[in-house]
């Protein structure tokens, strides 16, 4: 299929959407002349001239800039997976603004852009900067990239949760709504993409060089540096307006420069001006799309809702492609971990560190104009209150990490976990679909529900590994696919602006806070029986690291141990997940912590991962409880701000 | 006595044949080269009879039973294989991977007993790594390492051995090294391997039996006499051969 024939249908699909709209509010005789002036004017003719036309262009213009971006970024990094979303520049923007919303107001007086711009670079040499430690290999600057991403997203979400009633608006822009209430936004992203479009003309033949490789072209007289610079710059800016303007609108920039490739585009003057003419076609079909489902009553309905649901399977669908552009060994994890002489002692010292840290915990807290320690009175009145979720903290923390030790010596991928392999996303599903059967579930429908999200996104991802000759980088893209998918669900059901999507919004960013002693004893259980469950299976968990070739030479029935794992994973995560929300980044943290540590075999690693992510999580709790006294900032924010800085610092470290 | 008898094997992945019908039966009690050009088919060879690829038409039979009616389990204490890349062993002693190799005896759960010790310090022992069982297996040099990697298959007990081009990552001394542990095994032990090898030279010197694949299909097979000869080995490689003898008669192989 050529990119002409192609195009045309597409384009002819878009304006029958837009005229269908534009109809069903008034027949074309009563249409307003030019030039519109909004005092002459019936109310439907108002809304056509200036809500619905310029929805349509500013489609068109906005899918433009991120088309283009996408294609300025995939050319820079050669990286074919690259895009304003999976480098994390659009959840920067994001972050950016809601928190200059809710902390400096007085920022946005000049206008969203500049703050806007400000995250969405800030994000961008964050990723760089990793990536250039790793020599731009793509999968580990799409894992840094969507790893910020995520965090940003995250921390978004739980600013959003802390001034709750007055962010509604926030939360509709987060998803992305086209809807239009004159003609400013258009004109103002036109001259962008103008001006962008411009800049990109300019250095087209340098970023032709340039996709020699680095050092070809440096050889070939290029300033390597200063392309990659500008072209990043015009990137950045091309999505920051978008992002300002919009809100966050995913993938069109992974999705049109592939699609150009697949209609044909080779070179990469072809790629730079037909990825802007797909994009803007992608975002007005979509946007078509949701005025056509949508109608008048649902206008509020985020086209970029619409767009995150097609980039997850996107992202997969492009994965087995991509190969043959990563430098040898910039992908490898870093160097040898120490090994413990004697690993019982220091497990039975983390032990009794986890155990003291909870009743020091239980013990001190903070009270109107101090801290305090409790006398044995209070303690006894106190006790029933803070030790069920102080326990239950601890559970899901010791439940996460188990659930990561297993997977990374699952996948033999020290960056695997439940958080980034799709289980908590998956997880989140569930819960929201728990939700929006029953109203408020029982507490073992919603476990059941969460359950099986869980266990469904991990064996996604699993028949996804299955493929012959998946190095583990890819499955931890794939896992981060099924992540943003259901992110995208879940800030679609979020703007649907039902009651129950506040729940959802309470519970992703986790709490500790309403644990019953029942509940609190239930999930301590499943994390002692899972520890023992993964205790049981340490042989294969030493054999699986050696991977399918040597696993099945000694005779280990790889399918059946391989499920086995994953629904163990899948269960421990999904309990954990109730009570903590789906980012934490524990799962990840606590595993490696403890190998670090040096206690390298399997039983070992389970068990000091264990101990690992259970202090974390009380840390995490307790600084939930202490930071915003008296009121109780959510737990998940809490882990993941501990984290996240933790896992980039671990990407950036030089591989040794 | 016959080890493998492979009859009209082929195997193919998506849009391509990777062996055509190769029918050949594979001796027990002998070192066994398996040779060939880049391409060749003789990798796939070796992971069919792993059981690590299932074949698209023909069957292969292990000590005369089809290799589909073989539990996991009981084929692993029969033969054992070492990947072409032995995976790095992220922060396990020697002893820990060796040990590894008991099971398909112990199980998942089964008690780690007396015989599977006694078999790990035979192991050791017999490829001479008694003093290295401490270490920590990636910090071993890259002949340690592959005599670590041959001593968990030695661990196993299984009686036959199947090896992917275990020498190619190996400076000279220890390709030698590593084959005469592998001959060793082969005679003192009546074990029978089979060896994907890409120099000619290497295996005509160390092993009784030699198969050649050229292009998914069976070339020639024969003693190492019959391999070193010009036109032989202008048929398998595709470019002419000349063979030289060496100081002590033995044949050496070079591009004419």
């Amino acid at each position: 299929m050529t990119l002409r024939r192609a195009v045309l249908p597409a384009a002819l699909l878009a304006l029958a959407l837009w005229l269908a709209a534009a109809l069903r509010l008034l027949p074309p005789g009563d249409w307003p002349a030019l030039p519109f002036r909004a005092e002459t004017m019936a109310l439907p003719q108002v809304m056509l001239a200036f809500g619905l036309m310029p929805r349509g262009v500013i489609a068109l213009v906005a899918g433009a800039a991120l088309g283009l971006s996408g294609a300025l970024i995939q050319a820079v990094l050669r990286n074919p997976v690259a895009d304003p979303t999976t480098l994390g520049i659009s959840s920067g923007a994001q972050l950016a603004l809601v928190a200059a919303t809710i902390l400096a107001p007085e920022l946005l007086a000049g206008g969203r852009w500049p703050v806007a711009l400000a995250g969405a670079a800030g994000a961008a040499a964050l990723v760089m900067a990793v990536g250039a430690r790793r020599g731009f290999a793509p999968v580990t600057m799409v894992i840094a990239g969507m790893l910020v991403g995520l965090t940003a997203s995250a921390v978004a979400t739980a600013l959003t949760l802390a001034q709750g009633e007055y962010l509604l608006s926030l939360v509709i822009w987060n998803g992305g709504s086209l809807v239009q209430q004159d003609w400013s936004g258009v004109r103002a992203l036109a001259l962008v993409l103008a001006a962008g479009g411009a800049g990109a003309a300019l250095i087209a033949k340098p970023l032709r060089v340039l996709s020699l490789g680095a050092p070809g072209a440096a050889g070939l007289g290029l300033n390597v540096g200063l392309v990659r610079l500008a072209a990043m710059a015009l990137a950045v800016a091309l999505a920051a307006a978008v992002s300002a303007e919009l809100g966050l609108i995913g993938f069109v920039g992974l999705a049109a420069p592939a699609l150009a490739r697949t209609l044909g585009a080779r070179r990469m003057e072809d790629v730079l001006w037909s990825a802007p003419l797909i994009g803007a076609l992608i975002l007005s079909v979509v946007d078509g799309l949701v005025l056509a489902v949508a109608g008048a009553g649902g206008e509020m309905f985020p086209a970029g809702a619409l767009t995150g649901l097609i980039g997850g399977p996107l992202l997969l669908w492009l994965l087995p492609r991509l190969r043959g552009s990563t430098p040898p060994g910039s992908e490898a994890p870093e160097g040898p971990a120490p090994r413990l002489a004697r690993p019982g002692r220091v497990l039975a010292a983390m032990a009794v560190a986890v155990a003291a840290a909870a009743l020091l915990l239980a013990w001190i807290g903070r009270v109107p104009g101090g801290w305090a320690v409790l006398d044995w009175q209070s303690l006894r009145d106190f006790l029933p209150l803070r030790l069920p979720r102080l326990a239950a903290a601890a559970a899901a923390g010791a439940l996460l990490a188990i659930a990561g030790a297993v997977m990374q010596r699952l996948t033999a991928n020290p960056l695997a976990s439940p958080e980034v392999l799709g289980v908590s996303g998956g997880a989140a599903l569930g819960y929201a679909a728990a939700v929006f059967a029953w109203g408020t579930p029982a507490p073992a429908i919603t476990l059941a529900c969460t359950a099986a999200g869980g266990a469904g996104a991990l064996l996604a991802v699993a028949v996804f590994a299955a493929r012959r000759d998946m190095p583990p980088e890819r499955v931890l893209l794939a896992g981060i696919a099924v992540s943003s998918l259901a992110g995208a669900v879940l800030s679609a059901l979020m703007a649907s602006g039902d009651a129950r999507a506040w729940a959802i919004l309470g519970w992703l960013s986790g709490s500790s806070g309403q644990v019953t002693p029942a509940g609190a004893a239930a999930l301590a259980a499943l994390a002692l029986a899972i520890w023992i469950a993964a205790l049981a299976a340490r042989r294969w968990l030493a054999l699986m690291p050696l991977g399918a070739g040597v696993s099945q030479g000694v005779g280990l029935r790889l399918g059946p141990a391989r499920l086995v794992l994953i629904v163990l994973a899948g269960v421990g995560t999904a309990a954990a997940t109730v009570l903590v929300g789906p980012l934490s980044f524990v799962g990840l943290m606590a595993p490696h912590m403890a190998r670090r540590m040096g206690l390298a075999r399997p039983g070992d690693h389970v068990t000091g991962a264990a101990l690992t992510g259970a202090g974390l999580m009380l840390a995490a709790d307790f600084g939930a409880r202490m930071a915003g006294f008296p009121y109780e900032l959510p737990l998940g924010l809490f882990a993941t701000l501990l984290g996240a800085p933790w896992l980039l610092f671990l990407l950036m470290r030089t591989t040794r | 006595m016959t080890l493998f008898r492979i009859a009209k094997l082929s195997v193919d992945v998506p849009g391509r044949r990777l062996l055509d019908d190769v029918t050949l039966d594979l001796p027990a009690g002998r070192m066994i080269a398996l040779i060939g050009h880049n391409g060749s088919g003789k990798s796939t060879l070796l992971r069919t009879l792993a059981r690590q690829i299932a074949p698209a038409a023909g069957e292969v039979r292990f000590e005369d039973r089809p290799l589909g009616q073989w539990r996991p389990r009981d084929y692993a204490r029969r033969l054992a294989f070492l990947p072409q890349h032995p995976p790095p062993a992220e922060g396990m002693t020697v002893r820990e991977l060796v040990a590894l190799g008991r099971y398909p005896w112990h199980g998942a759960m089964g008690r780690f007993s007396a015989a599977d010790e006694a078999a790990v310090a035979g192991a050791l022992d017999e490829c001479g790594l008694r003093d290295l069982a401490g270490r920590i297996v990636d910090t071993l040099s890259g002949g340690e390492r592959q005599r670590a990697w041959l001593a968990m298959m030695v661990a196993q007990a299984a009686h036959a051995l199947l090896l992917d081009e275990p020498i190619s990552a190996l400076d000279i001394a220890h390709q030698v090294e590593v084959l005469s542990l592998v001959r060793r095994m082969c005679h003192a032990q009546g074990r029978s391997a089979i060896i994907v090898l890409h120099d000619v030279n290497m295996a005509a010197r160390f092993c009784d039996h030699v198969v050649a694949l050229r292009h998914g299909r069976l070339a020639m097979q024969g003693t190492p006499a019959d391999l070193m000869r010009p036109h032989t080995l202008a048929a398998i490689y595709g470019l002419p051969m000349q063979v030289l003898s060496d100081a002590q008669g033995r044949p050496a192989a070079l591009p004419a």
